[in-house]
């Protein structure tokens, strides 16, 4: 009321002053001249305006000389008229690129998109209505460059890893998450509940110091807009999974037939003299898998007031597994709820919580002698519930259906989780911002383990039951205060700066236990308050930790006239983890963009619509391996005295008391390009990463200093350095062919060249394991990437004795070579072959990663799918186990049985051969391209959903994870345990569902 | 003006109010919440240091694979196991192909330093905290400082020694001593223990002063196969005031000796003690409580009385077996004849690499343990590591090659004798050469199985008694190739590796 009032005087004032009004009428058209209706001009600093009429004509009376008139339409560029004598005005209107006046939130503060100087990829919740993901992390994968999503295990309730621009660390690669300002984890929310992710690809993520070196995903959550009605919606879909794959491997006859053949090899007798009755036997991958329901229901609440928004959401999720549903599966449920509120003009008050609860079956997977791998090895003559009473198959071969029969175990996970934070503009221009996000998770498992006898020898007998349970809590909080100040100078320089600091704390506890003596030997009873068996040794367990950072942080941006933009950041972190002496360190960068369109030269090109050069330097850290400068006690001392256990206490790890960080340096150079009329956009960046200071955890050190002491272990140290470096490119296509017809195309490529470039020492640091007893086999070594595989090079099969004669002798691998055998390669040339002839086998991470979204929207029918790619990596096959009698591949069909018959696969036998060491026999090509998504809709037209009063109906089938194209030969070419060495070594990965699912999208 | 100075001022210190507020400073980093005691500040009570000795203990568990390799490096038994490539660094060792690249000669290098660092841990604050009774907690450390460092030099021949922990780097700095450096300290450390400890110890299990001058004995019979060296006198004289003074004898049925009743007996002089309580896996051997090795030794997929399934290594070959003379009662209870015994039982067994239808009785699996976590690992067979009759026939050995007295290594080694065959029929009368093999062959029959048969062999001259064994060379086993690479060039390779 008093704004008006005071608007009124200095109308009244002004008119008095000058008396020099016009009155002002004219027509508003677009780029094409058709007349715009319902553009919105208003005089500057006042509130008097009008309005376009249906043919885009408008008049004004009275309106003050050296006024300034504003136009402004939804999706054109605002343009403002200063008015001297003229009565009649023309004005024709820009459209503007949408998706450059985007908000991008960048950490502790917010950009539009055409000003953004860093690295960022941005994915809007369309993209997450579109996926419908189970993770908010799968949204990710295939949506933006640079930027992969794998799944170690397609097991409900599996989690997925992301990296950002590759593996640059042999150790934590995840990226930092920050969910609506505290540092939260993704599987924990609701996709539904998210309204964009910025990811911070590049140095401009050196803001958030020792923890910006994996790159930052920033979450913003959804909340409602000012003054609109509530907005309820409701999404949910049901569905039908099945696995994707099942390997061809030897029937009954077949394996009987082969084994006869091994054993006739050895000059042994025969296993199976008489093959005639087998059939094809029993088929374990079939008796395993299975179809299984998923479905999904969520709904949620939106909207805002005069002075407040709000958004409530909740979502129920259950998804079986594809193998015993019964003993696989995963609910999830998330409750959450978001309120803004102005205090008054000056003061603002959001405040989030997400509450999230999970519940989880699971079965062993991806080890030797868990179900799946059990199911590929156990021999197919036997009946489904016949054990290997024998002992014929081996000690860890077992039969899988009893196994699984045998797994009992729960999980249950809570947490809430959210942000209070205040907002205050004292002044033009400045907001201090004070927030604290916590998040407190909980949970308790527990799994029992029955007596149970799977034959003779067998490694999983039990001869005494036990109940294990365990609980844990894992705490954080971040509390941060933040100012910025926005001011221009001198009309053309527009600076921001920003001034901060954060205190973040993760500690928790847990605790676990085990009962013997299972009454019953029933899950019914699996309880430690019943489990009264009592145990000699100790049974229980229990950790803590406490990690905490300290930081101040403060950056400057600056642009002139919005054509020449510069930043500059620099951020003090201290950690906790290390000692006191090297506890704070500085990370720092800056960036520079310049928006070439803005130039005289291009502002009017019809061709380019913008045009931006950018580039990125900076330092900064990962905050992995803390406590590593000092021994903690906690290695095991247990011996026997007087017949008893005792316990005595040992040091743990080895210490190095001057390790620190990891610190990454990174070079970012990019383009963004808009193109005819906005509708293709082109990002494109080179960038390279150097980390450095890289912690070796399990550095190998002489075994002199002790680490292999029970619960003692091989030190981690500063020890090495790695250089990633690469391209992406992104182009995103859109077109309205027609008022009905319209269709997109987005892709998107990335290319990572990734090198170890230094060791201390030249250290070989090793991990992953094949079959068993063998040499690790994957490295981290300089001049390679990190974690290849490291092998024999086979050049084929000897065909006959001759040929063995003639070649380097290979009796140095542990066995004699006869014909059939593999031939390897001598590749140190010193003319014998041996351990020592070891080398490159390929690597498991990808050279290209690629995504490709299309749509079709025609009519009321929409049309999406979304493919995901990676090419040039390779996975180690070693589902096999070695023992001379299990079922295998029909690759074998195809084995060596005399000279000439095959120059790939070896011949059987049960006797010593080298064929079964790790060679590129079993590392396999496994790029894949993989249609993640088709999905087809039909949404009711707005005539129709009008008169039903609502505002949106849309029903959908879509398949997920519909097929993939790979000549890798496991269940899933994608699968990785995620680990930097030791990463794409398949035992039998748990394959990720294929999804046939109907939908239904309504809001009122 | 002056109001937006105020306004100005007002912003400042809310912002520098709050920022303080948030802004914890570097005291925050200190305030953690979590353990607190690491290496440094401990020994602070005899608790402490009783805590720290039991933790220098823990490594003797790891032996186990010591005692399985000395017997298939020699020629009393094969590797054995489920194919020829099962467990392949014992097939190579079986074989004397083995190569510096072998990742269970590395565990005995690794496991045994890890001992040598527990013991030198409690020994390196041996002097931060009095109490009554610390001398034996120190002679208890030396003994087993002594034992793992006895065991490196036996296996590796010159090693690097120390006796303050090992640090990172000491690889590149402290070079390998020679064998009888190594000796000499081993002999300092036993000799500590001999006069600090008594022949009952606190609680069974633990050192007493017969295991410390059996093992020194024991070093001083080893010390003397080297160039020049003659410590025969010395061996003598401490293991006959161990037989005249010590609490020891033989039983007299030999097979209770390696039953679970017959632990920690009378003719026990050390015994490394196992339990079946608490389980253990395959990613961490030295970790388990229990004999790896029985397991390992065990009868494959083995059905029957008395004894349990195992992995089927370390099988004896038909020339230990013949070793045996006729009327010898220990031949039954340290070999087990598969075959007859499956004939006799109706036990059904499978047949794994190598197989000879032998199994070394003495440590395979037996049914009645709590056959926890990973049966295979977890069972409680103590391993006698110095028994009265190896006592016994050392110091016979140390009488006859020492030239000191014959007459009394003739007594002692026919005291072995009579307990094996039951009378005193096949007492042996010959001296000087005659006599010395004849106690290296009783050595050979009498511990069978128990891991002296390589080093026996070695001590005095007779490895190419082993197939594929190469004089000059395989004595002492390489230094693991990744420990030279470590070196950085401080440490040469044995010869001929």
């Amino acid at each position: 009321m008093n704004t008006k009032i005071l608007m009124f005087l200095f109308l009244f004032a002004a008119t008095f002053s000058f008396s020099q009004n016009l009155d002002v009428s004219g027509t508003v058209t677009d780029q094409a001249g058709v007349p715009l209706p319902g553009v919105n001009i208003i005089i500057k600093g006042t509130s008097k305006g009008a309005t376009t009429d249906f043919d885009g004509n408008f008049s004004l009376n009275d309106v003050p000389i050296r006024s300034v008139l504003v136009f402004s339409y939804l999706g054109f560029q605002s343009q403002e008229i200063t008015i001297s004598n003229q009565n009649s005005l023309n004005i024709t209107l820009q459209e503007d690129a949408e998706a450059l006046n985007e908000v991008v939130i960048i950490g502790y503060g917010a950009q539009k998109r055409k000003d953004v100087t860093g690295a960022i990829s941005i994915i809007n919740s369309e993209t997450l209505e579109e996926l419908r993901p189970i993770d908010a992390a799968q949204a990710l994968q295939g949506t933006s460059a640079g930027v992969s999503v794998t799944a170690p295990s397609g097991s409900p309730g599996g989690g997925y890893n992301i990296l950002i621009r590759g593996i640059s660390s042999n150790g934590n690669n995840g990226p930092l998450v920050i969910i609506d300002g505290y540092k939260g984890d993704l599987n924990t929310i609701n996709p539904s509940d998210i309204e964009s992710f910025s990811i911070l690809k590049d140095a401009q993520a050196a803001i958030y110091g020792i923890e910006g070196a994996n790159g930052v995903v920033l979450v913003t959550t959804k909340i409602g807009k000012k003054n609109t009605v509530a907005k309820i919606s409701y999404d949910g879909y049901t569905g039908i999974q099945e696995t994707t794959r099942q390997l061809p491997y030897l029937n009954a006859t077949e394996y009987a037939l082969i084994l006869n053949e091994s054993y006739a090899a050895n000059g042994n007798a025969l296993p199976f003299p008489d093959v005639s009755g087998l059939g094809v036997g029993t088929d374990w991958q079939e008796q395993l898998f299975d179809t299984a329901p998923m479905t999904s229901h969520n709904i949620a609440v939106m909207g805002g007031g005069d002075k407040s928004t709000y958004y409530f959401g909740g979502s129920v999720l259950q998804q079986d597994g594809i193998i015993s549903s019964d003993k696989s599966n995963f609910q999830r449920a998330n409750l959450k709820i978001k309120i803004g509120f102005d205090i008054n003009e000056k003061l603002k008050f959001t405040t989030s919580a997400n509450y999230f609860n999970n519940k989880r079956k699971a079965i062993g997977e991806n080890a030797l002698g868990t179900p799946l791998f059990n199911a590929l090895n156990y021999s197919p003559t036997y009946s489904l519930d016949q054990e290997d009473v024998s002992g014929f198959l081996g000690n860890e071969v077992i039969n899988p259906l009893s196994q699984i029969a045998n797994t009992y175990n729960n999980y249950n996970g809570n947490s809430i989780e959210g942000t209070f934070q205040l907002e205050y503009k004292p002044i033009e221009g400045l907001t201090i911002t004070s927030r604290i996000g916590v998040k407190t998770y909980n949970d308790k498992g527990k799994s029992f383990s029955p007596i149970v006898n799977y034959g003779s020898g067998k490694v999983f007998n039990t001869d005494r039951s036990t109940v294990n349970q365990s609980r844990n809590t894992y705490n954080t909080y971040t509390w941060e205060t933040f100012a910025n100040y926005s001011k221009t100078f001198f009309e053309n320089h527009n600076t921001t700066f920003t001034l901060g600091t954060s205190a973040q704390r993760d500690w928790g506890d847990g605790l676990n236990a085990t009962g013997f003596d299972v009454p019953n030997n029933s899950w019914e009873f699996a309880d430690i308050s019943l489990a009264n068996g009592l145990s000699e040794a100790k049974s229980t367990g229990s950790y803590i930790y406490d990690n905490r950072l300290s930081s101040y942080f403060a950056r400057l941006q600056y642009d002139f006239k919005g054509k020449y933009l510069l930043s500059a950041l620099v951020r003090r972190d201290g950690a906790s983890d290390f000692a006191p002496q090297n506890r704070t360190d500085y990370f720092s960068s800056v960036t520079a963009g310049w928006k070439v369109s803005d130039e005289n030269f291009l502002k009017d090109s019809k061709t380019i619509n913008f045009l931006k050069l950018r580039g990125s330097y900076g330092n900064l850290g990962n905050n992995a391996g803390g406590d590593l400068y000092r021994a903690l006690l906690n290695g095991e001392a247990t011996y026997v005295f007087d017949g008893a256990l005792v316990s005595g206490v040992a040091t743990g790890r080895i210490p190095t008391p001057d390790t620190v960080w990891e610190s990454a340096e990174k070079l970012d150079i990019g383009l963004d390009i808009n193109l005819f009329n906005n509708k293709v956009e082109i990002t494109t960046d080179y960038f390279i990463e150097d980390r450095n200071r890289l912690l070796i955890s399990n550095l190998p050190v002489s075994g002199i200093v002790g680490a292999s002491a029970p619960g003692a272990g091989l030190p981690t140290t500063n020890a090495g350095s790695t250089r990633n470096k690469g391209i992406e490119f992104f182009i995103n296509y859109k077109e309205e062919l027609s008022k009905n017809l319209s269709f997109g195309i987005s892709y998107n490529v990335t290319k990572i060249d990734g090198e170890v470039t230094a060791v201390k020492d030249d250290i070989i640091s090793e991990g992953g394991s094949f079959s068993v007893g063998q040499p690790a086999i994957a490295r981290l070594e300089v001049g390679q990437p990190i974690g290849y595989f490291y092998g024999l090079k086979t050049d084929g099969i000897f065909q006959n004795q001759a040929e063995i004669d003639a070649a380097p002798s290979q009796t140095g691998l542990g066995s004699a070579t006869a014909p059939g055998d593999f031939r390897f390669v001598d590749t140190n040339g010193d003319g014998v072959i041996t351990i020592n002839d070891r080398t490159y086998l390929g690597k498991p991470q990808p050279d290209y990663i690629m995504g490709l979204n299309l749509s079709f929207d025609y009519r009321n029918f929409d049309f999406r799918t979304y493919m995901y790619s990676e090419i040039g990596k390779e996975t180690v096959r070693n589902y096999e186990r070695d023992q001379p009698n299990v079922n295998r591949l029909n690759l074998y069909l195809n084995r060596w049985t005399g000279d000439g018959t095959s120059n790939s696969v070896p011949r059987t036998t049960i006797g010593g051969t080298n064929n079964k060491l790790f060679s590129d026999f079993y590392v396999e090509n496994s790029s894949f391209l993989r249609v993640q998504n088709i999905q087809l809709g039909y949404s009711l037209p707005k005539e129709v959903i009008e008169k039903l009063g609502i505002s949106k109906f849309r029903i959908y089938a879509s398949v997920n994870n519909a097929f993939t194209l790979t000549k890798y030969r496991g269940y899933d070419p994608a699968a990785t345990n995620g680990s930097a060495i030791g990463g794409g070594i398949d035992y039998g990965f748990y394959p990720i569902s294929r999804q046939y699912i109907l939908g239904l999208n309504l809001s009122l | 003006m002056k109001n937006y100075l105020n306004k100005i001022t007002k912003t400042l210190l809310t912002l520098i109010t709050v920022m303080i507020t948030n802004s914890c400073g570097d005291p925050y980093l200190e305030e953690v919440d979590r353990y607190s005691i690491d290496s440094e500040s401990y020994f602070n009570s005899e608790t402490d240091y009783y805590n720290a000795l039991i933790g220098a203990y823990d490594l003797l568990q790891a032996t186990y694979v010591n005692v399985m390799l000395g017997e298939i490096a020699s020629d009393n038994t094969l590797a054995g196991g489920e194919s020829p490539t099962d467990v392949i660094g014992f097939q190579q060792i079986d074989d004397m192909i083995h190569t510096p690249v072998n990742s269970n000669l590395r565990d005995i290098w690794n496991w045994m330093y890890a001992g040598v660092n527990r013991a030198n841990f409690l020994l390196e604050f041996q002097d931060k905290t009095d109490f009554v009774g610390k001398e034996i907690i120190i002679g208890e450390a030396r003994f087993l400082r002594a034992y793992y460092y006895f065991e490196l030099v036996k296996w590796f021949g010159p090693i690097p020694i120390k006796e303050t922990r090992f640090e990172i780097g000491d690889e590149t700095t402290i070079p390998r001593s020679p064998v009888s450096e190594v000796y000499a300290l081993i002999e300092a450390d036993l000799k500590y223990a001999v006069n600090n400890l008594s022949y009952s110890a606190p609680q069974v299990g633990r050192v007493t002063k017969g295991a410390a001058q059996a093992l020194l004995g024991k070093v001083y019979l080893y010390w003397s196969s080297e160039p020049n060296v003659d410590k025969f006198s010395e061996a003598a004289t401490v293991l006959d005031n161990l037989i005249a003074n010590g609490p020891y004898d033989l039983v007299t049925d030999y097979n209770t000796i390696f039953e679970n009743a017959g632990e920690n007996g009378i003719e026990s002089v050390f015994e490394v003690q196992y339990t079946d309580a608490e389980g253990a896996g395959f990613g961490c051997l030295q970790c388990s409580e229990g004999n790896v090795a029985v397991g390992f030794n065990g009868i494959r997929n083995y059905s029957g009385p008395v004894f349990d399934s195992g992995f089927s290594f370390n099988v004896p070959t038909q020339d230990v077996v013949d070793e045996f003379e006729a009327g010898d009662l220990r031949k039954e209870v340290a070999i087990l004849d598969i075959d007859a015994w499956a004939l006799q039982t109706s036990a059904t067994f499978g047949i794994g690499n190598e197989h000879t239808g032998y199994y070394n009785r003495k440590y395979i699996a037996r049914k009645g343990d709590l056959n926890t976590g990973d049966q295979n690992l977890t069972n409680p067979n103590n391993y006698r590591a110095i028994r009265f009759a190896d006592v016994l026939l050392m110091a016979a050995e140390a009488y006859r090659r020492g030239n000191i007295d014959d007459t009394k290594a003739l007594q002692y080694l026919n005291r072995v004798r009579a307990r094996a065959f039951g009378n005193t029929n096949h007492d042996v009368t010959a001296t000087g050469d005659a006599l010395t093999e004849a106690i290296a062959h009783e050595r050979r029959v009498e511990l069978v199985g128990e891991g002296h048969r390589f080093f026996d062999l070695v001590r005095t001259g007779k490895g190419t008694l082993i197939p594929g064994f190469t004089a000059n060379k395989n004595e002492v086993f390489p230094i693991p190739f990744e420990e030279i690479q470590f070196s950085n060039g401080n440490w040469a390779q044995n010869p001929n590796y």
